[in-house]
């Protein structure tokens, strides 16, 4: 008996072996949890780790729901860097999810425009900087999808129209927001009873013969792209890249109905691993080539007021990246619903259960 | 023997066709030269190139066997000393039903029932200690949850058909517990055990939701990561990497053939 | 005196004999009860809670859950969650249907193989069942593309869109479904096909029966144990699949697995979804009790 009990130890010991191999790494790393295809995944965080001999690792979400829902369980010991957007913040601070920044490290925080440094949300920037702004608008093929049609959401959600097939966004609050936009109401109401007509307008959509679902921005753009669909709600910049493909068959607007405007920031999980990486990723950020570089890249508009000198002039006068006066006023923010919350959580899942 | 009829022959051939037609079509477009869409424009292994190069690809690959291997080691203990244990001594007839019924539990019941309670206990137990955090740990405790009545089962059923007159032959012979075990047993018993640890084995290669729900930021495997970059929007280099999966899965069951049938 | 009992040829008290046999049992059997019996009672413990306004747990004892799954809800009733649970239930029958039906020529076809060649056919049908279940599922986006034959052809009929994929819907669930437990019904059928008395199948033909009787009669109660087993393993788990809706049908044709993982993903509701499962769970037993009674008891390995 007592052999046995040896060989097992010994057997335990050895499948713990690999175990702690794999959990303890001796190389500093820095953690980040962020959009899919929101920055070069393959340069900058190689220039980052040449420039500070940290290894970066991104880890990728397709909706904001799902990282909420990741860092409550658990993923705030798991990531140094998490990107939120406006509308969650508050809902971070108050389930204490993230840390205040320490200011002493991130010396380019003069970079940020002023109107980002007061941000409602985070006056002051003492818990976040902010990342890339934009819009999520409608992406579309002009094979179905005239420049005229596309100026109204009734692409999406006209029966008698036929727009091909499409994908509404896979988001709760932003998809949510643009329904009740068009239909009239205020995009940030919890009434029941206007969300209850918000939510038989999202199902009736969903039960078109060209709806082909929810998808998040990222991937319902790449399926505009290889022509999949023909329409579908995605983000600005996205779109941006998308179209660049293929300028003359693909679009994109903000329907006059009105859309959703975000500021997308970078916060540090409360327990991040490495929170002195963090500081270092967010300081080199701000810097005013690294903050050009980026957004060049990805198409959105740069919060850093140092790099604009550096943009892409194409990208400063398009009006598709950085709205003019015209556009601003069709497009809304959206807010922290609050203990609300609940009420669109629900209707969510009714939208998607049908 | 008789002979088929030919409509029989020609329905089990459309329905491995069917069986084959997505295996074949991930085959083919895998060596397609195109980043979007499906027309053909080329024949390249260029994807399959930039697998080894895509880091985070090769870490899945590496988790999802690391995963494998540790579970079924400690699975296949646990669920041979279980086996022996249910087999080999008289419990009554109730606790025979109820720990049947137990073991039966983690076979019968759809997987995300399982994923679901192992969330729902893990979110709690990380409060008393920090090594519940989602991730490699949560993982293979949930995959050797379900893999212990696997091997149970397998082994139990290769115990059942083994008889006593080996064992009782031993103790004619004065022959002591351990050594018996050691010695007869175990040695009997071993084909029942390789084939339970190796059904363990591709039970936890194969794996989605149980890994879906326990999963952390640095323990993704490949069926995660397939699973990620589909809702991200395919592209050609996951069908690369699905074939050689595929191809892998191959070899891997030719082998245990080869194996078993010895 | 303890009594003495023979045990494979040992002489010893029962008292012995349960001592060691706990020594086996224990590691094993802990571990079940920690990982499985306790993580399920705490399953049943937190649908009966409530949730916070940002999804976090609240332990005030609440049955909201379960009316929310029967329809009751702030907007009223309506009979989603039910409509999804029944959809579920539909599926997995036609799911299972089908794959017997596909299943029993290729067992006959396998049988009717010289023995040397069956192992060959076997491996075959061994490939697709050991293949990971997300590749076998998202292959299937390649086939119904707008621009793979298949699609085209539908087009042209005029059953879809110009231009569309034959995803999201229906059929592509039911096609993903099928292939993905057909092997699961083929492997065990054909154990029982092999075994097959074709004595009495001839029996039944000189006896003029009609071809169907002859199956009926002669065939289908010989092949029930592994049809059976194959039934068993593809009706429970396509009630719980996730994956092949997920993939296929994305928000369009939910099943309750998907509902389920939404409750743990984007809606931040664990309290529902334990309750959600709870009830596929009742699904199960009801579908265990059912088979239980209709059939002999089988081994399932």
């Amino acid at each position: 008996m007592r052999q046995w009990i040896s060989m097992l130890v010994v057997l335990v010991i050895l499948s713990a072996v690999p175990l702690a191999a794999t959990t303890a790494s001796a190389e500093e790393e820095l953690r980040i949890y962020i959009w899919s295809e929101y920055m070069d995944e393959e340069k900058m965080p190689a220039e980052f780790e040449k420039k500070f001999g940290i290894k970066v690792r991104l880890d990728f979400f397709e909706n904001l729901e799902e990282m909420m829902a990741k860092l409550q369980a658990g993923g705030i010991r798991q990531y140094d860097i998490v990107d939120l957007a406006d509308y969650n913040m508050t809902a971070a601070l108050a389930l204490d999810l993230i840390q205040p920044l320490d200011h002493a490290k991130i010396p380019n925080l003069k970079n940020i425009m002023p109107k980002f440094q007061e941000y409602y949300f985070d006056p002051g920037n003492k818990y976040s900087i902010p990342y890339q702004w934009g819009t999520t608008g409608l992406m579309y093929r002009r094979e179905k999808v005239s420049d005229a049609d596309a100026q109204s959401w009734d692409v999406l959600f006209d029966d008698s129209r036929d727009s091909g097939s499409f994908f509404l966004i896979d988001s709760t609050q932003e998809m949510i927001g643009i329904a009740l936009a068009y239909l009239g109401h205020d995009p940030n109401s919890t009434d029941p009873k206007k969300l209850k007509a918000a939510v038989d307008l999202l199902k009736k959509a969903k039960q078109r013969k060209g709806c082909m679902g929810f998808k998040g921005g990222a991937g319902a753009k790449n399926d505009v792209v290889s022509g999949v669909a023909q329409a579908a709600i995605a983000y600005n910049g996205d779109a941006m890249r998308g179209i660049e493909e293929d300028p003359e068959a693909m679009g994109f607007s903000i329907p006059k109905e009105g859309a959703p405007l975000w500021i997308d920031v970078l916060a540090i999980p409360k327990e991040a691993p490495n929170p002195d990486a963090a500081h270092k990723w967010m300081n080199w950020l701000l810097e005013a080539q690294t903050g050009a570089d980026l957004s060049n890249y990805n198409r959105y508009a740069t919060p850093n007021k140092a790099s604009l000198p550096l943009i892409n002039k194409e990208d400063l006068e398009n009006p598709g990246i950085y709205p003019s006066d015209a556009v601003m006023k069709k497009l809304f923010w959206l807010k922290d619903p609050g203990d609300n919350m609940r009420i669109l959580d629900e209707a969510w899942t009714r939208i998607k259960s049908q | 023997m008789r002979r088929t009829h030919p409509l029989v022959t020609a329905m089990a051939f459309v329905t491995m066709g069917f069986l084959y037609l997505p295996l074949l079509a991930v085959a083919l477009f895998s060596v397609n030269d195109t980043r979007y869409g499906l027309i053909w424009k080329g024949f390249t292994l260029d994807w399959y190139v930039k697998l080894f190069h895509n880091e985070y690809i090769l870490e899945a690959a590496w988790n999802t066997l690391i995963l494998a291997v540790v579970s079924t080691i400690i699975a296949t203990i646990l669920g041979t000393l279980l086996a022996i244990g249910l087999d080999r001594f008289p419990w009554g007839k109730k606790t025979d039903t109820v720990l049947d019924v137990i073991l039966h539990i983690p076979v019968v019941i759809p997987d995300i029932i399982l994923a679901a309670a192992l969330v729902v206990a893990f979110g709690l137990l990380r409060l008393l200690s920090g090594i519940f955090e989602p991730g490699l740990v949560n993982m293979i405790i949930g995959h050797i949850t379900f893999q212990i009545a696997f091997v149970t089962l397998v082994v139990r059923s290769r115990l059942a058909s083994l008889g006593r007159d080996m064992e009782e032959a031993a103790r004619d012979l004065f022959a002591s517990t351990p050594y018996i075990l050691r010695r007869v047993t175990i040695p009997l018993l071993l084909p029942g055990i390789v084939a339970g640890a190796m059904l363990a084995f591709t039970l936890s290669l194969d794996d989605f939701v149980i890994s879906f729900f326990t999963a952390g930021p640095d323990s993704v495997t490949l069926p995660l990561y397939i699973y990620a970059a589909v809702r991200r929007g395919v592209s050609p280099q996951i069908h690369a990497l699905s074939t050689l999966v595929i191809l892998i899965t191959v070899v891997l069951i030719i082998g245990m053939e080869r194996f078993t049938r010895r | 005196m303890t009594k003495l009992l023979i045990w494979y040829g040992e002489l010893t008290t029962r008292r012995n004999l349960t001592r060691r046999g706990l020594g086996y049992l224990s590691p094993g059997m802990l571990w079940l009860l920690w990982f499985l019996i306790l993580p399920g009672f705490v399953l049943v413990l937190v649908s009966f809670i409530s949730r916070g306004s940002y999804g976090q747990l609240e332990w005030n004892f609440t049955i909201e859950n379960y009316k929310r799954l029967l329809g009751f809800s702030l907007f009223g009733w309506s009979a989603d969650y039910l409509r999804i649970i029944l959809r579920s239930v539909i599926v997995a029958v036609v799911t299972c249907g089908i794959c017997v039906l596909l299943a029993y020529p290729l067992a006959f076809f396998i049988c009717g193989r010289p023995a040397r060649n069956r192992y060959f056919w076997l491996t075959l049908v061994i490939v697709p069942f050991w293949t990971n279940m997300v590749i076998r599922t998202y292959a299937w986006l390649l086939i119904l593309d707008p621009d793979f034959p298949l699609a085209r052809l539908a087009a042209l009929l005029k059953l879809i869109p110009d231009g569309s994929a034959l995803y999201p819907s229906a059929l592509a669930v039911y096609l993903g479904m099928v292939s993905m437990f057909l092997p699961f019904v083929v492997l065990p059928l054909y154990s029982s096909v092999e075994r097959l008395d074709w004595s009495l199948v001839e029996a039944a033909q000189d006896l003029y029966a009609s071809r169907w009787r002859v199956f009926s009669q002669a065939i289908l109660p010989q092949t029930l144990p592994g049809l059976s087993v194959g039934v068993i393993l593809t009706f429970v788990p396509t009630m719980g699949m996730f994956v092949v809706p997920d993939l296929l049908a994305g928000a369009k044709y939910m099943l309750v697995g998907n509902l389920i993982q939404q409750q743990f993903g984007q809606s931040r509701d664990w309290p529902f979804g334990a309750a959600i499962s709870m009830g596929l769970m009742v699904l199960t037993l009801i579908s265990l009790q059912l088979y239980r009674r209709r059939s002999k008891e089988v081994d399932i390995l």
